[in-house]
């Protein structure tokens, strides 16, 4: 990477009332990706040599836990307390709430298990809002089209015409479950642009909406009386019957002790998010902490069968400094709103509303091409101009964009008066465990929505339409759940795909030393991890 | 952009009791990583959303609660991890509610409690979030709950002010009640309901399934 200017440097040099030129037309968005998208970078890229994506690549990181022993074996088992269940949700961010109260409506008993409280999740960070096609001049054919093309045609069309029908009456039941959304002076519910949409599709409240809906739904849940919630509950491996190839439950753990819980379900529904805290190719992330992938390498090893595990999203624009808040997100509902983005030389350098693979490239190429500010504390970044937005628009910040104002004050930044230094950030798996339209996986008894599912977004996703996909899918996933056919005779639970996973392994020489999933990132102090099986 | 990190001045507190040397920017969470602080299981989102990293802060005699992962490390203070928030002891679902007419009834009955509000201030101080917590409620016990859902927009649901409330009124729940009921009676944007009434006369149906442009 080729040295820019110092921030001090750069901050000299910013004029907010300089009127840069449009950006130079962009010819061949493909080869900017390949040159500077990270999916593209060779090195950290492994392929898969067990397994049902067996010769499939994806990330250094994540093939090293979907090719990892299980912490538990069948001794383990002996004597573990059982509860039983009709439906079992693991997860308890957006999706897994959706799923529970899905379920708990057809009339099934649910217990939803999560690794920290009820809601630490991404959802409850989403701040742009969610997609609905609900405007005069927009369609839900539009949104069709929209999310296949962003997804760069990779998406299962079956799946996207299953997200998109269900937009309206998504919000129509969350407006249900007592969720607010900004309205326009005549009542309507306000819309937003984004980055690759061709109608003002995204409702939203304020800068605010994974917060609402999550609290909302996390009151739902825990009112709900059909629901039980264990917190601090991590699913540590899923248990299969005698075959190993039909999911009958799951071993839960706890994150203050050594304690095994047994749970045996009709059917187990994977809802445990994404993987930011992988910080696959040492990238930072817009994450929560407990975004590592798990439900990915639970459902591997059981034999479910995963897509586009060579796709990541990188938002454009993570902030950089200070090192606390390093990876944590800027809202595209700023750049949506007119925040232009510029290099170390104050140049435009790329259509702001690009698809975000397209302006994270364009950064990362800026970065590296010598024209990126640099603070002392390290890393690297771009211009957000809110400064600029500001002036143009003055108070806007404060009414729209309340929570960036929040944290950056705590921080001791004023967005409204200097701009932001941005930089890609890890944000969202585009992949994930395939799916049908009810959010069945390729395994009997095992279904998984929300991020930790794929087909939907195809290579790239599009602001909105993964807090849809949540309450959707997850939506789905319950009703499917609840309604599926159950063994009848005796509930035996194994842990036989576990047995079978071993043996691929040995068999193709991978060392077993390794555990998985990984629960937590190893960010304490050596020997001191939070988690520990 | 201000700078306000990057010194790496080092200053020493207690978390949970252990004793801990960090630097002067990292926030109590960082610091408790970084000083192999055992148990801290409370932390979710690391930027102030949800409400987990509950402590309890004592600055010589002055004691005070806040989020460990927006407070910052300082010399000679102790920062105590608080167990996560009891369950909730009002029961009500949205869907028991049949008109629109009785929800001031029916919140007396769910939160009977929010009328005896002594005024003691102890939720507006402890809410990280600056939220006019009591203001909030006053407006929910007198029925205006669209005004005292409004107060609650940035709560995060971290119970801090319940845990304060003497009265035990559960303010943060009274808040999320009138932030839900406002939505569940009143929230009908024409341009939802025009959309959902097209779908119900004539279903989406992805018939072309390449695209059409
Ligand atoms: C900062 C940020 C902003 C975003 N903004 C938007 C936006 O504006 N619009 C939009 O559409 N999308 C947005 N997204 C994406 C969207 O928020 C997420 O994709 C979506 O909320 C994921 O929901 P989920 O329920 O699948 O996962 P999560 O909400 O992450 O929930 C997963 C849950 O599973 C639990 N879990 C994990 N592992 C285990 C385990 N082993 N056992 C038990 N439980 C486990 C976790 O603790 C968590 O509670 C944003 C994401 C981030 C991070
Ligand atoms: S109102 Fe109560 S629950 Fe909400 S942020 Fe403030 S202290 Fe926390
Ligand atoms: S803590 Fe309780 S009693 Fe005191 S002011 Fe707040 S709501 Fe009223």
């Amino acid at each position: 990477m080729k040295r820019g200017l110092s921030l001090q440097a750069a901050l000299a040099a910013y004029r907010a009332d300089s009127e840069p030129a449009p950006p130079p037309e962009l010819i061949d968005p493909d080869a900017l990706l390949t040159a500077y998208h990270p999916d593209y970078l060779r090195d950290g890229i492994a392929t898969l040599a067990v397994g049902p994506n067996t010769d499939a690549h994806c990330p250094r990181e994540l093939a090293d836990l979907l090719q990892a022993e299980a912490y538990i074996d069948e001794v383990d088992l002996a004597g573990v307390e059982v509860t039983d269940t009709d439906v079992l949700v693991i997860g308890g961010g957006g999706a897994g709430c959706a799923a529970a109260l899905a379920a708990a409506e057809r009339g099934a008993r649910v217990l939803l298990a999560t690794k920290m409280r009820l809601g630490d999740s991404n959802t409850v960070m989403a701040e742009g809002g969610i997609q609905a096609a609900i405007e005069p001049d927009d369609s839900v054919q539009q949104h069709l089209q929209d999310t296949l093309r962003a997804g760069h045609h990779a998406g299962d069309p079956a799946l996207v015409a299953a997200l998109v029908g269900d937009g309206p009456e998504v919000i129509r039941w969350l407006i249900r479950q007592g969720m607010q959304f900004d309205q326009t002076a005549s009542g309507d519910l306000h819309t937003r642009r984004a980055g690759g949409i061709s109608a003002p599709r995204i409702v939203h409240c304020r800068d605010y909406t994974g917060l609402e809906m999550m609290r909302v739904l996390r009151e739902a849940v825990t009112q709900h009386r059909g629901i039980e919630v264990w917190s601090q509950a991590p699913a540590v491996e899923l248990l299969s019957n005698e075959s190993g190839r039909k999911c009958v439950g799951a071993v839960l753990g706890s994150l203050d002790g050594q304690k095994l819980r047994i749970v045996r379900a009709r059917s187990v529904i994977l809802a445990t998010g994404g993987i930011g805290r992988l910080h696959l190719h040492g990238f930072p992330t817009s994450n929560h902490l407990g975004a590592t992938g798990d439900g990915l390498v639970l459902a591997y090893r059981m034999g479910a069968k995963l897509c586009d595990l060579d796709s990541f999203q990188y938002h454009p624009t993570g902030l950089v400094n200070p090192p606390y808040l390093s990876g944590k997100l800027v809202t595209e509902g700023v750049r949506a709103a007119g925040a232009l983005l510029l290099n170390a030389e104050g140049r435009r350098f790329i259509d702001e509303l690009q698809p975000r693979d397209v302006v994270s490239a364009a950064i990362i190429r800026e970065c590296r091409e010598g024209r990126g500010i640099h603070p002392e504390t390290g890393g690297v970044g771009v211009w957000l101009d809110t400064a600029r937005l500001e002036r143009g628009q003055p108070g806007l910040i404060e009414q729209q964009f309340p929570k960036l104002l929040a944290r950056s004050r705590i921080a001791g930044i004023d967005p409204r008066r200097d701009p932001v230094l941005v930089y890609p950030t890890l944000h969202y798996q585009n992949g994930g465990a395939v799916i049908d339209v009810d959010g069945a996986t390729t395994v009997a008894g095992l279904y998984a929505a929300g991020e930790v599912a794929g087909g939907i977004h195809g290579h790239n996703r599009i602001m909105g339409n993964a807090l849809l996909e949540i309450i959707s899918f997850g939506r789905r996933a319950g009703f499917a759940a609840a309604l599926a056919e159950h063994d009848r005779g005796p509930k035996k639970v194994t842990l036989e795909h576990v047995n079978q996973a071993r043996r691929a392994l040995t068999l193709a020489g991978l060392p077993l030393t390794r555990r998985a999933p990984q629960m937590l990132p190893a960010y304490t102090a050596p020997g001191k991890d939070i988690w520990k099986a | 952009m201000t700078e306000n990190a990057g010194s790496d001045s080092f200053v020493d507190l207690l978390i949970n009791g252990v004793k801990v040397r960090a630097e002067s920017h990292m926030t109590i969470v960082e610091a408790a990583w970084a000083g192999g602080v055992p148990r801290v299981t409370g932390v979710g989102c690391l930027e102030g959303m949800c409400g987990s990293c509950r402590i309890l802060l004592r600055r010589g005699s002055a004691v005070s609660v806040a989020l460990a992962c927006e407070t910052f490390a300082e010399d000679g203070i102790e920062a105590l991890f608080l167990p996560a928030p009891s369950a909730a002891r009002h029961q009500y679902e949205l869907t028991d509610f049949k008109d629109g007419w009785d929800i001031q009834a029916r919140f007396q009955e769910i939160f009977p409690e929010a009328e005896r509000c002594r005024h003691c201030h102890g939720c507006v101080q402890s809410c990280p979030k600056g939220i006019k917590v009591e203001e909030g409620v006053a407006l929910a016990a007198a029925g205006r709950f669209r005004e005292a859902g409004e107060a609650f927009i940035e709560c995060v649901m971290c119970e801090l002010c319940d845990n304060a409330c003497p009265e035990q009124i559960a303010p943060a729940h009274v808040g999320l009640f009138s932030r839900r009921i406002t939505a569940f009676f009143h929230l009908r944007p024409p341009n939802l309901i025009h959309r959902l009434e097209e779908l119900r006369q004539e279903p989406f149906s992805a018939t072309d399934e390449k695209e059409s442009s």
